[in-house]
């Protein structure tokens, strides 16, 4: 008996945020009754937070080791207007797309290197890597925005395509195709961390890096990988989000960095070890998707939606780590 | 006579079942530099702690010139004029020899909260000269000095305020680790000056040169028990080594059933690193190696260099046969060297990974579909099998590592080593923080692992285990390989000689 209740009330602790969240869905149904709980509604969600989720993924990648990376917003920007300079040179999208990642994959090699090989902490090597990636944007920009006629339609419509589902309004109701992308890339980085010995031996180095490196874990090799991975998926998003808005400027993934970090921790929070898993990351993408677009319905102001979210992120982290520490 | 200025009596304490201390007594006179020798885990520093307020005894009367006092905590000690000065030199680099010395004090004032710099530096000018330190500048930065100096700073801030007590007892626990002949030299010429001023010096050292040149007592002990107190002027080192070691060595170990094979394993010829050089021997097939020495000799170092996890300077090694080129830990557990470390936290596991993930590790690419999707049914099949043959305790193989006892976190370590039929087995103090039964295990394992046809090499602080388990004994000194030996019908008293240095 004693037993049971133990166990529910680890289970209620270790649920917290996922009952936070179930909390907050049924709050914004009760109070926006027409419009919140419907498909056409969440679809919407699912691909203003696809952008964000795709790096919020890949960041999973590199915080199971216990780093993270900073950089992702301004190569998420740099990506696309590497991007866009090359559809600018008439030059075809699937070379524009594949040079985008290539830059992405590089960034995240030098990231790689600094951490790795040179040994800087994460947070001095990528946050000067932001502002070098952030800097090479702007000098390839020239400071401006590319848009227009520069960008074929081929890679703008893929944003606002979507496979069918239903109609509404005598309208198509897409399953955006931003969404899916976002799908796929998390179940690849789901099958890399839980069922691969690479994202085994990536949660050992997390674990203890010493004795990961004596039980035969080149610790070096795969931490470069995983930056170049993550500095991927950043490049990633940075194309979504200029087919999205069918421009590219060198700003425009600035804002991305500290929700992914943010989305991870509100994850690890619903792990026992508290050990980041991608699941539990896309759960932290959820919560903050669906505040931001509850509390938008609700007119709130989004400097309030701001306070809100940051309140919450501590909450949930202070509670799971309290609660370790408990132990 | 004078009444001592520290006496400690009928000190017991019990961690769990192994008791650590039983019935100790001690007494130190004024002006008198106590050692304090014994066998790691003799209960040296059992005794110390309680001294120090960290440990709380099970029972003892401790008297301080004779007025009785119980000490609680480490502010109880500090409080009564005990001094306690460490092997590791916990000094902060980055500030002044004078502010090392004020660090944990209140430092002079003016104004009631701005630092009176000028005073600082003039009281640690003075404490410095009370002990005969002259060639210290207070301005300097600690990072600058040598070690010696560095200790020397540590003896400094612990001499002011003690010399206000009632009573100052110094205890240094192996002061001269790290320091060079002539640091060693100044050091003594302070503990004289102390012994001058009448404090007591309680002298914990493994190094019998030192005990001779500088102490007047010496006090052994042995199993938890003080074997016997006398002066040193009518003692000599073999009768102290004698006193260290005198057990026997009978039943805790298994013996051998098979005879060692005739097949070099690892033929190493020469090997080197930064920290260890000078290094050759031959270890045949189901043979157990020793490797003996004093702390901070190159046991450990040695094993680290064998499975990669060091640089190698020079490599010039054999493995069946072929020649074996430098490996990386990765490569070495491939080509079939396993390793179990010094520290098991710090070196070993991963505490917040379950078990099978821990004993999988090193074995990932081999398990693993393709080498690269992971087999959770295979692991949990493999690492359950290794799990039952280390007889590893355990509510099954997901249980976190971190929530297992330490012996039973070690066997994780031992199954991890087993999962393939090891060639080579490096241990590095396999039974450290084990208790008595499951070190009977941990024998009988290596036993029959090499049994199996594995060559082994165990590092070991403990004599008897070297002794009681190996066939051939490795002695390092000051870094170097300093002997190979037969351990058959070696005691413990040839072989702690053999450590040691000017000893015997």
């Amino acid at each position: 008996m004693v037993s049971t209740q133990a166990q529910l009330g680890r289970w209620l602790r270790r649920s917290g945020t996922l009952i936070g969240f179930i909390v907050v869905i049924v709050y914004f149904t009760i109070n926006i009754p027409n419009t919140f709980l419907t498909l056409p509604n969440w679809l919407n969600i699912s691909q203003q937070i696809s952008m964000l989720a795709v790096v919020a993924f890949t960041m999973t990648i590199v915080m199971v080791m216990g780093d993270f990376d900073l950089s992702v917003g301004s190569m998420a920007s740099l990506a696309g207007i590497v991007a866009a300079l090359l559809f600018r040179d008439s030059q075809p999208v699937l070379l524009g797309v594949v040079a985008a990642l290539v830059v992405g994959l590089i960034g995240g090699l030098i990231n790689g290197v600094l951490v790795s090989y040179i040994g800087i902490t994460p947070f001095v090597a990528t946050l000067g890597t932001l502002t070098v990636f952030s800097g090479v944007a702007f000098l390839l920009s020239g400071g401006e925005t590319i848009f227009g006629r520069d960008i074929p339609a081929d890679f703008s419509t893929f944003a606002r395509g979507g496979i069918p589902v239903g109609m509404v309004n005598e309208r198509p109701l897409l399953f955006p195709n931003l969404t899916i992308m976002a799908l796929i890339v998390f179940v690849i980085v789901w099958v890399v961390l839980e069922q691969t010995a690479f994202g085994r031996r990536l949660y050992a180095i997390g674990g203890n890096v010493e004795a990961a490196r004596l039980g035969g874990v080149r610790v070096r090799l795969l931490r470069l990988i995983a930056f170049m991975l993550t500095g991927m998926g950043a490049a990633l998003a940075g194309l979504m989000y200029a087919s999205r808005v069918a421009s590219a400027n060198p700003t425009q993934g600035a804002g991305l960095m500290l929700d992914a970090i943010a989305a991870v921790f509100l994850g690890m929070t619903l792990s026992e070890e508290g050990e980041p898993h991608v699941a539990g990351t896309l759960l932290g993408i959820l919560i903050l998707g669906v505040l931001d677009n509850g509390l938008t319905q609700m007119k709130v102001d989004s400097y309030v939606r701001e306070v809100l979210i940051g309140a919450i992120i501590i909450g949930a982290v202070t509670s799971s780590s309290l609660n370790r520490r408990g132990r | 006579m004078a009444s001592p200025l520290l006496s400690i009596s009928n000190a017991s304490k019990t961690y769990g079942s192994s008791r650590a201390l039983i019935e100790a007594r001690l007494e130190i006179l004024p002006g008198q530099v106590h050692a304090l020798m014994g066998e790691n885990g003799a209960g040296k520093s059992t005794l110390i702690k309680i001294l120090a307020g960290v440990v709380a005894p099970d029972s003892a009367q401790i008297a301080l010139s004779g007025q009785p006092v119980t000490i609680h905590s480490p502010q109880d000690a500090f409080n009564l004029g005990l001094r306690f000065i460490h092997q590791e030199l916990n000094i902060v680099p980055q500030l002044s020899a004078a502010e090392n010395i004020f660090v944990s004090l209140p430092y002079p004032r003016r104004a009631g909260f701005l630092v009176n710099w000028a005073k600082l530096h003039a009281d640690a000018e003075q404490v410095l000269a009370q002990l005969g330190i002259h060639h210290i500048d207070p301005r300097q930065q600690a990072a600058r000095l040598s070690p010696g100096d560095q200790m020397l700073i540590k003896i400094a801030s612990a001499f002011w305020g003690a010399e206000r007590a009632a009573t100052s007892v110094y205890v240094m626990d192996e002061p001269t680790a790290a320091l060079t002949g002539d640091e060693t030299e100044r050091l003594f010429k302070v503990i004289r000056e102390l012994q001058n001023k009448g404090c007591g010096v309680l002298y914990v050292t493994h190094r019998m040169r030192e005990v001779f040149e500088i102490c007047d007592m010496v006090t052994v002990m042995r199993d938890g028990r003080v074997v016997e107190t006398r002066p040193i002027a009518s003692t000599t080192p073999s009768d102290l080594i004698r006193l260290m070691t005198g057990r026997d060595l009978e039943q805790a170990y298994p013996p051998r059933t098979l005879p060692v094979e005739q097949a070099v394993t690892l033929d190493v010829r020469d090997l080197s690193t930064r920290q260890i050089s000078g290094i050759h021997f031959q270890l045949h097939a189901g043979e157990i190696l020793g490797v003996a020495g004093l702390t901070g000799a190159g046991r450990s170092e040695l094993l680290a260099a064998l499975i990669g996890a060091e640089r190698r300077l020079t490599h010039d090694v054999l493995l069946d046969g072929a020649p074996l080129p430098p490996l990386d830990p990765t490569r070495a557990w491939e080509r079939g060297f396993a390793y179990v470390p010094e520290e098991r936290r710090t070196q070993g596991l991963m505490l917040s990974r379950s078990i099978q993930d821990n004993i999988t590790l090193p074995h990932l690419q081999r398990i693993s579909r393709g080498g690269v999707f992971l087999n959770r049914a295979s692991e949990k099949r493999i690492s359950t099998e290794m799990g039952k043959s280390v007889q590893l305790k355990s509510t099954g193989a997901e249980q976190i590592t971190r929530q297992l006892s330490g012996g039973n976190q070690q066997k994780v370590l031992f199954a991890r080593a087993l999962v393939q039929t090891p060639r080579v087995l490096l241990l590095d103090e396999p039974t450290r923080g084990v208790d008595v039964g499951a070190k009977y295990d941990i024998y009988t394992l290596i036993r029959q692992i090499s049994g199996r046809g594995a060559a082994v090499i165990v590092a070991s602080s403990d004599l008897g285990e070297l002794l009681g388990l190996c066939d051939r004994v490795l002695v390092m000194r000051k870094r170097r390989q300093s002997a190979l030996v037969d351990a058959t019908g070696m005691t413990a008293q040839e072989l702690l000689t053999l450590c040691y240095d000017e000893a015997g």
